[in-house]
């Protein structure tokens, strides 16, 4: 067995050119000179020195106490996590969801954004991304003119997703009304859709409004997603008690693959679907998978699909394998030991961001 | 410690014949508290022997039938049955562990047999002691209708209908042609209800296209089977309350007799959250164990009619307890019958005798089958078959037949057969 232990911990702020969406590479190296890569979003420098002092010298294998240990530094805590498992599954010459009593799926059903806010715009996303091989999308629901519009914005929603319905019928929606909604609004759509099988209804009205979502929960049986900003397990666990939440979305680069694996055994208790949250890169991809083929509640993962070239040109170079093409609607597992992709780290000062 | 003292005292005598270095446990004391125990006033009977049998039909059947026969000292002998899919020798091993419990015993104390053998297990409930608590628990109501002269189901104070037992076949159609002839030879029959399964394989959340085909498939029921015939549809629990959710409420038009186990058992909130938001009549618990195992149910006002197994929640005693426990929030019983003969003619008595009767389950097509006809060679009369809609009264002392045990050398055990596996299109486990 060679020596796991933690030996030199760097972060890498990388930012796609279009998008400008931003993300860390976090590389962990043992003193066998083994590395493993994981992701998270934007750190402080602090928190990275202090990433150091808390996991330096530890026992790569020991995660979960590692994890414990970095608990005030969630999304440090969260790529840590990745790249021990990446290199102990390295070591270990096994793929990470070994690691963890996987696979339970031999593919993962995909999810992706549609690009654009218009009728017009989502619509042209929505072949391209069907073409990509996706057939589940986010559609975002109309931007409402006012608040509390009740038909007028109704109409509008269910109008859209009617049409995308009739453009491709193997395809499955999300509609994300990102916590933005009135719960009236909020409601008179989850009440709109409950015909049309939508996936499911995601962030209808802002999660922190419990007593809103109990009635609008109540009311109808379109399901609820809920949990992309959730930054503590007892939030999930208050939904899933309420009986509110229909699909559990924890982020991935804040919880990383051991605490979300956590979060999907409260909600296997209440047969609750796990769907990841995930904005950042294709590490943070590759992770998700592996979490995905260890999980038995898992439904499906969304990757954040860049519409500029340039953008999906930099996820290409940072990986040597791609992980993000799905078949079929399904995203491959990925095979090789650890995550399973090779991290070309030319690519990371092409795309630098500084932290700060 | 004031505990241990007070055991010493009683027990002294007998903690002097422990063996140096045996496992101090408290549990350890209790044989000397039974020994202490003042006898039940008795009948002359005496369970004189146990003997368990695995009954295998057909060598890929998943439900070998676990059928156990008690025998007295003075040749009156009861039958019970315990089958437990999927788990036959995990239950005849189980049975084989209350010998203890049972040979010398009265078998005409059928509580209080009932009682030690639920209580003492300390575990107490799950479907391997159940079963097995119900094959012993059958046979002791065998032996006791027998010993004085009457049919279980006077024994319980019925019938409540002297015309039999309401029941429902399995509807196997999978056409619209097919579901029309059934309508046809069910009112000639003069069958008033059928079941059947939703078809495919549901994850927990789902897809517009499985949602669609599972909504037309249940339409198609009530459209071939007429408006006049009650229509149950079994979910068996293959869909989550997410999705159970959108169905039950798509299906409200078709005002169907209920919709059974809409999600698995194990989370009664979450299928009260299912039965909260629907008018579709919730029927659920064939897996549940004793009367304790339905109380949550009950109490949260989820279930609109409940479907205890006789052959798994503890037998007569515990399927008549279920019914007395539901029956003051008005909820109806179904009772699940898809095992062998015995159990199913042990229902009958009990459903005979229920105020909150609705339905009596048989896992068996309009028209009979093999298994059927093994059934009536077994037993000598057409089991768990019915005349005019309704089971006829097993009029005979006791659960009401004779069997021979020669009769089944024909199907000697063939070991148990593990239960169905599915799976979803990704690989991972489906639910069936």
């Amino acid at each position: 067995m060679p020596d796991l232990a933690i030996s030199k911990i760097d972060a890498f702020a990388l930012r796609e050119p279009v998008s400008k969406r931003a993300y860390t590479v976090v590389r962990v190296v043992t003193r066998s000179g083994i590395t493993g890569y994981g992701e998270c979003g934007l750190v402080s420098a602090a928190d990275l020195e202090r990433t150091r002092a808390a996991a330096l010298g530890r026992e790569a294998t020991a995660s979960e106490s590692i994890a414990r240990d970095l608990a005030p530094m969630p999304r440090l805590r969260a790529a840590i996590n990745m790249a021990v498992l990446d290199l102990v599954g390295k070591s270990a010459k096994a793929p990470v969801y070994q690691l963890l009593g996987g696979p339970t799926r031999a593919k993962a059903r995909a999810l992706a954004r549609l690009w654009g806010n218009t009728d017009a715009s989502l619509a042209a996303s929505l072949e391209r991304v069907r073409a990509m091989g996706f057939r589940a999308v986010v559609v975002p629901t109309p931007v409402p003119s006012a608040r509390n519009q009740g038909q007028t914005f109704a109409l509008a929603s269910v109008r859209r997703l009617e049409e995308f319905r009739k453009a491709a019928p193997d395809m499955d929606f999300v509609l994300d009304g990102d916590g933005s909604l009135t719960p009236g609004d909020a409601s008179t759509l989850a009440a709109a859709f409950e015909r049309f099988h939508l996936l499911w209804f995601d962030e209808p009205c802002r999660v922190g409004n419990l007593s809103a979502i109990r009635k609008i929960s109540s009311e109808t049986v379109t399901p609820l997603g809920f949990g992309r900003s959730l930054e503590r397990p007892a939030d999930f666990q208050e939904l899933l008690r309420e009986q509110v939440i229909d699909v559990v979305r924890p982020d991935l680069a804040f919880y990383g693959i051991s605490q979300i694996r956590r979060i999907a055994a409260l909600a296997e208790t209440y047969y609750t679907a796990v769907a990841p949250n995930h904005l950042g890169g294709p590490i943070g991809t590759a992770a998700a998978l592996h979490l995905a083929a260890s999980l038995p509640n898992f439904f499906i993962q969304q990757i954040p699909l860049p519409e500029a070239d340039e953008d999906r040109r930099m996820r290409a170079e940072l990986l040597a394998q791609t992980v993000e093409k799905p078949v079929d609607g399904y995203f491959p597992l990925p095979s090789e030991p650890g995550l399973g992709v090779t991290v070309r780290e030319q690519a990371f000062e092409k795309y630098a961001e500084r932290i700060q | 410690m004031r505990r241990r003292q007070f055991f010493e005292g009683m027990a002294g005598a007998w903690m002097a014949r422990r063996l140096p270095g045996a496992v101090d446990c408290g549990c350890a004391l209790a044989p000397a508290q039974a020994a202490m125990a003042p006898p039940l006033p008795g009948s002359k009977l005496k369970i004189t022997g146990l003997k368990v049998f695995g009954v295998t039909l057909a060598t890929d059947s998943d439900r070998p039938y676990v059928f156990v026969k008690l025998e007295t000292n003075d040749g009156i002998v009861g039958w019970g049955e315990g089958t437990l899919e999927g788990k036959a020798a995990a239950v005849i091993a189980c049975i084989q562990d209350f010998r203890d419990f049972l040979i010398g015993a009265d078998p005409m104390q059928v509580e209080h047999l009932w009682q030690s053998m639920y209580v003492h297990s300390f575990y107490r409930g799950g479907p391997v002691i159940g079963s097995a608590i119900s094959g012993i628990d059958q046979a002791l109501w065998d032996i006791r209708g027998k010993a004085l002269g009457l049919p279980v189901y006077k024994l319980l104070g019925g019938p409540m209908d002297p015309r039999g037992v309401r029941g429902y076949y399995h509807a196997n159609a999978r056409s619209l042609e097919e579901l029309r002839r059934l309508r046809e030879t069910a009112v000639s029959q003069g069958v008033s209800c059928f079941k059947t399964g939703i078809p495919g394989y549901y994850e927990w959340i789902e897809t517009h296209a499985t949602i669609d085909r599972a909504v037309r498939s249940m339409a198609m029921l009530r459209e071939g089977l007429g408006p006049d015939i009650d229509i149950a549809i079994d979910f068996h629990a293959k869909t989550s309350p997410s999705v159970a959710s959108i169905l039950v409420k798509e299906v409200e038009p078709l005002n169907l007799l209920f919709i059974e186990e809409p999600c698995p058992p194990e989370n009664v909130q979450a299928m009260a959250r299912i039965a909260r938001r629907s008018t579709t009549p919730i029927a659920t618990g064939e897996r549940l164990i004793t009367a304790y195992g339905c109380r949550e149910l009950i109490e949260m006002g989820v279930v609109d009619i409940l479907q205890t197994d006789i052959n798994h929640v503890g037998g007569i005693t515990a399927l008549w307890k279920v019914s007395a426990v539901a029956e003051p929030s008005n909820i109806s019983m179904a009772p699940h019958a898809c095992e062998g003969p015995i159990g199913g003619l042990a229902t009958l008595h009990v459903d005979a005798a229920m105020p909150n009767f609705l339905i009596q389950e048989i896992c068996s097509g309009v028209e009979p089958g093999e298994k059927e006809k093994i059934w009536a060679e077994w037993l000598g009369f057409p089991a768990m078959r019915m005349v005019n809609g309704r089971f006829p009264l097993p009029e005979k002392p006791g659960l009401g037949f004779e069997l021979q045990e020669s009769a089944l050398n024909k199907y000697p055990f063939g070991g148990t057969r593990p239960m169905a596996r599915v799976f979803h299109k990704d690989g991972s486990v489906a639910e069936w």
